[in-house]
């Protein structure tokens, strides 16, 4: 009796409360987290079969030095890069006219840009597969006729089958990080406006001077989310082709690659290999990230 | 105002949804299992699209069975209702799963390599059936087959194993023929009965070409039926005899230049869609786009499923070869139903497999209802099959198929599929082809080869 | 300056209504197509070219027919993403609150691995967490769906964002007042955390309703699967299932955008409230 009372105390303490509190996240990070992390590391230098695992030192890491694993790469990070380009601008314009104090029914047209973003990656993965069909009737070929053109085997030419996945990415998240920008700009003074307009600043010097810079932290917010979405991109190149097998590899990713070794193929250790090679360009990115996140605060 | 009124309405239409969905679900299983056991054992979650069972009986033994293809569930409950007739004494309640293949494959795969969540009988596509057999998840059937052994064809045995362990057995025989769209060769003066050899087939391609405008054949880039063809009829295999994953040969490279030679020729095209099993591809077969097609006699169910329009118009040949004189005896694509090694009513499963896929009720399933060419030969001689007036394929061709099959007798060349086969597979259906014949039809396919053995990842 | 304001707006709107068509495009494309037998789209193409005499109702039909497993998944679907919202929004605020509220030991080294996890793409770690789903026997159990990400680092970040404005003298306050540790939270910080929960709640239901490879790994029954993952099935070379896909996927939209539609004046709120900074 006497101990529980004494347990009892100590749970209620102003001491004990935050590791309470924080007790879920700390159980779920060691058993489905920490665990799968380092067990990824150990299977990376190992052949795993069952009861016959063998350790094998560098050798799924040597074996991942082919022209495949280098495509797959290499997609991965023009994906990252030009979705990083196309998806901080846009929107970033987009939520700024937006926002605008001239704009009407504000409150529609926000709504109405966010519906992709509800929608399945299945059922947009599902859309556009059959709006970049390569029929003559598909839904692209009859824009692209419509201006003259010859229809196009869209999603089986590597220039064509980038098209199709920045269409989606932007179709699915401009919403998104608009509504993120929005929300930046919520934040920003009304009152530097009317002095700037009153300086005789031109809606352009406003946004230049103004806007972009007062955004930067939701910039650095949506920069690091599109860097770990582009990285981390499968799904929809798995649901544009249907499975994880474009032509040629065309669509894919590092983790279409390490599905394919390790749910396909059976090579977990080769998967897991890549996922520790992905690991460490995460931590990297991660790490430039904060430094330059540090630099800006100082400038600031 | 307005806002409140369409998401109220969404509301009701939403808890309409559910109520439909949860309806539909309980009456469902109440009426097709008609049994305790299997509204106990499901949940009520059967129903004809992605799950089937057959007629429960009490004391019968639980089997359950993945597939990718849903026309097989039929097959699977059909002949488990015929084997607890058959066997009173031993009877089973078979549960078939079907899914996506792709990512049912890929699941298999993983629950074998955990040793943990595998059915106890599974359908493995040929292009899959290497990974399983390389690690011995897969049980020898060596004993349920023997007793049938004089009466079917062996090679498509064997082929999923060794000449000593056979692990699968098939559907069918999947011998590989011709299938000419004859409202095109009469219109291009060309018989197909006089094509023996590939330059024949390249001569009367360009006739074809000529008159009608129409290519002769389509290639894959998705798949790989006719570079494999032409390499079986060279006597090649893509993997070698240890089961090293081999590509770069020089059977390979002719195959593929002269395939390249078709299609500059404009004989051969590119199948719309990338391979003979898309909706692109179906439709553009319906409405008469190409002369011919050379696919194993099991694709007749697609003609008879998606091309309506050409009922009649198909006639089934021989396929060309390289010589005059060379075997015109190939077996391809397939699917190898196999017991896993994790289960634990092994005789039982075993038995059943055999049953189902080699006995005469079974093959004359397979063939009336799937269309698939029968692995007994004894069913080859029995007018009753191959003469049938109200069988759907006998009735859509202009030729019959067993004319072909007889013809060719029992020893056909089969692919060898062990070893590094589905990491291969894999690869050449993903680039090597991809490359070869759309990507890039300049570079010599012995340099493209060379490059594409080497990103073949085959971990022995 | 009144009328060049006008022409702006104007403007304005009309730019905006062409976004918006642009957007609305594939939505209004599917739907049309969801009354057109499902084989004609695979053959002659996703279009606009509806003839609408021939234009009907079957693929619905055939969708609330129960022959197939639609609803089903409808229901796993629905039920997992309920579950998963509640359970998720009320963990996390927990761990938001404790790191907001709190100063303690190995705070730090505690949140950086909140970070960590935001960052890592759940993809590295797939092969050792679908082991440890089985090895745990909740394989094929929409548990082995939902227990990995049960506490969502997102929400733990936004939560401790939206929480770290709320003065700490407030707690002295009512700890005076003899409320325990655990009162202030429920009585005081819940209530007050309401916006940020409706914020929120949109936000791990979409990535619950729409969420696919995991649940695709896990789910071994068909009759068990999510919605996502069933639609993905209906693609199948091997069967004829585009009627149901087409109006299957229209359908599944529905759920998601009324949550929207109920919660988006307070989702906008929220997410201005939490405010995103780096």
């Amino acid at each position: 009796m006497e101990k529980k009372s004494v347990f009892k105390r100590f749970l209620y303490s102003q001491k004990a409360a935050p590791y309470v509190f924080i007790l879920p996240f700390v159980l779920t990070f060691f058993v489905f987290f920490a665990y799968p992390i380092v067990s990824t590391i150990m299977m990376s230098f190992q052949r795993v079969a069952g009861d016959n695992t063998t350790f094998v030192g560098l050798k799924n890491y040597k074996t991942l030095m082919n022209p495949v694993f280098y495509k797959s790469l290499k997609n991965s990070i023009f994906y990252m890069i030009v979705s990083c380009a196309l998806m901080i601008p846009i929107p970033m314009i987009l939520a700024t006219m937006l926002n605008s104090k001239h704009m009407r029914a504000k409150g529609f047209f926000r709504s109405m840009m966010f519906v992709p973003a509800l929608t399945s990656v299945v059922v947009a993965g599902v859309m556009f597969r059959l709006m970049f069909g390569e029929l003559e009737g598909s839904f692209m070929n009859q824009v692209v006729s419509y201006f003259g053109a010859d229809p196009v085997v869209w999603l089986r030419k590597p220039a064509t089958v980038w098209i199709a996945l920045f269409v989606l990415c932007l179709w699915r998240w401009t919403g998104v990080n608009m509504m993120y920008y929005l929300s930046g700009l919520q934040q920003i003074s009304g009152d530097l406006y009317e002095s700037a307009s009153i300086d005789g600043a031109t809606s352009i010097q406003q946004f230049r001077f103004i806007t972009l810079p007062l955004l930067k932290p939701t910039t650095i917010y949506v920069l690091t989310i599109s860097i770990f979405a582009g990285l981390a991109m499968f799904t929809e190149s798995y649901l544009l082709f249907n499975g994880n097998k474009s032509p040629n590899n065309v669509g894919t990713t590092i983790v279409g690659y390490l599905y394919r070794m390790g749910m396909e193929q059976n090579n977990i250790g080769i998967g897991s290999a890549i996922g520790v090679l992905l690991l460490i360009i995460v931590m990297v990115i991660n790490v430039i990230q904060l430094a330059l996140n540090g630099t800006f605060k100082k400038g600031e | 105002m307005k806002k409140r009124i369409l998401s109220s309405i969404l509301c009701v239409m939403l808890a309409a949804s559910m109520l439909v969905g949860c309806g539909g679900g309980s009456s469902d299983s109440g009426s097709s299992s008609g049994d305790d056991a299997a509204a106990e054992e499901s949940g009520g979650g059967e129903d004809g699209m992605t799950e089937g069972k057959n007629t429960f009986v009490d004391g019968g033994t639980d089997l359950s069975l993945w597939t990718f293809q849903e026309l097989h569930v039929g097959f699977y409950t059909t002949m488990a209702d015929l084997w607890n007739k058959e066997n009173p004494d031993n009877p089973i309640n078979l549960t078939v799963t079907t899914g996506e293949s792709h990512s049912l494959q890929s699941k298999l795969l993983v629950a074998c390599q955990a040793g943990e969540g595998t059915p106890d009988i599974a359908d493995i596509e040929v292009g899959y059936y290497g990974s399983f057999l390389k690690d011995g998840y897969l049980l020898p059937l060596n004993d349920v087959v023997e007793p049938y052994q004089d009466e079917i064809v062996m090679s498509r045995v064997k082929m999923y194993g060794n000449e000593k362990d056979w692990y699968g057995v098939d559907f069918h025989l999947g011998a590989s023929v011709c299938y000419y769209n004859m409202d095109i060769m009469k219109e291009a003066g060309v018989d197909p009965a006089t094509i023996v050899t590939w330059d024949d087939y390249m001569a009367a391609g360009k006739t074809v070409l000529e008159k009608t405008g129409k290519p002769m054949c389509a290639v894959e880039t998705s798949d790989l039926f006719l570079p494999q063809l032409m390499m079986l009829e060279k006597g090649k295999q893509y993997v070698d005899d240890s089961g090293k994953p081999d590509i770069n040969t020089k059977e390979h490279a002719e195959t593929i230049e002269f395939i390249r030679e078709m299609i500059k020729a404009g004989v051969c095209e590119v199948a719309p869609g990338g391979g003979f099993h898309t909706e692109e591809w179906y439709g553009h077969l319906n409405s008469g786009g190409v002369a011919s097609l050379a696919m194993p006699l099991w694709y007749m169910g697609r003609f008879t499923d998606y091309c309506p329009d050409l009922k009649g118009k198909m006639a089934i040949y021989e396929i060309p070869v390289w010589n005059e004189g060379d075997t015109r005896e190939v077996l391809q694509g397939g699917t190898g139903t196999s017991v896993l090694k994790f289960t634990e009513k092994e005789q039982l499963a075993k038995d059943f497999l055999a049953f189902a896929k080699l006995s005469e009720e079974g093959n004359k399933y397979e063939w009336n209802e799937l269309g698939f060419d029968p692995i007994r030969t004894s069913l080859w001689d029995d007018p009753e099959i191959t003469e049938n007036k109200d069988n759907k394929f006998l009735q859509y061709f202009a030729t019959n198929p067993f004319d072909i099959i007889k013809k060719n007798g029992t020893d056909l060349t089969a692919p060898n599929i062990a070893g590094g086969y589905s990491a291969t597979y894999s690869v050449l259906v993903s680039t090597t082809y991809a490359n070869a014949f759309e990507g890039d039809l300049e570079t010599p396919a012995a340099d493209m080869l060379e490059t594409e053995q080497a990103t073949i990842i085959y971990d022995e | 300056m009144q009328s060049k304001n006008k022409v702006l707006s104007v403007l304005l709107f009309i730019f905006f209504a062409i976004v918006i068509a642009i957007t609305m495009l594939p939505l209004i494309l599917l739907l049309a197509s969801s009354f057109r037998p499902g084989s004609d789209l695979m053959r002659y193409g996703l279009n606009f070219d509806i003839d609408w005499a021939t234009a009907n109702m079957n693929n619905y039909k055939l969708l609330f027919s129960g022959q197939n497993n639609y609803f089903n998944w409808y229901k796993n679907s629905l039920l997992i993403t309920v579950i998963q919202v509640v359970l998720a929004l009320f963990l996390s605020a927990c761990v938001g609150y404790g790191f907001a509220m709190y100063d303690f030991k190995l705070k730090n080294a505690a949140f950086a691995c909140v970070l960590l996890v935001m960052m890592i793409p759940t993809e590295v770690i797939i092969l050792p967490l679908y082991r440890l789903i089985i090895g745990m026997g909740i394989m094929d159990s929409m548990w082995g769906i939902m227990l990995p990400y049960i506490v969502a680092p997102m929400l733990i970040f936004f939560f401790r964002q939206y929480l770290s404005g709320i003065s700490k003298e407030f707690l002295d306050a009512a700890r005076v007042d003899g409320c325990t540790e655990y009162g202030i939270f429920f009585r005081i910080m819940v209530p007050l955390m309401k916006p940020s929960f409706a914020a929120m709640g949109i936000y791990q239901g979409m990535s619950s309703w729409n969420n696919f490879l995991w649940p695709m790994i896990v789910m071994r029954s068909q009759s068990k699967i999510t919605l996502p993952v069933g639609l993905q099935s209906l693609m199948s070379p091997y069967g004829n299932n585009y009627d149901i896909l087409i109006a299957g996927s229209c359908f599944a939209i529905i759920p998601i955008l009324i949550l929207f539609v109920c919660f988006q004046s307070y989702f906008i709120e929220g997410m201005t409230a939490g405010g995103v900074k780096g």
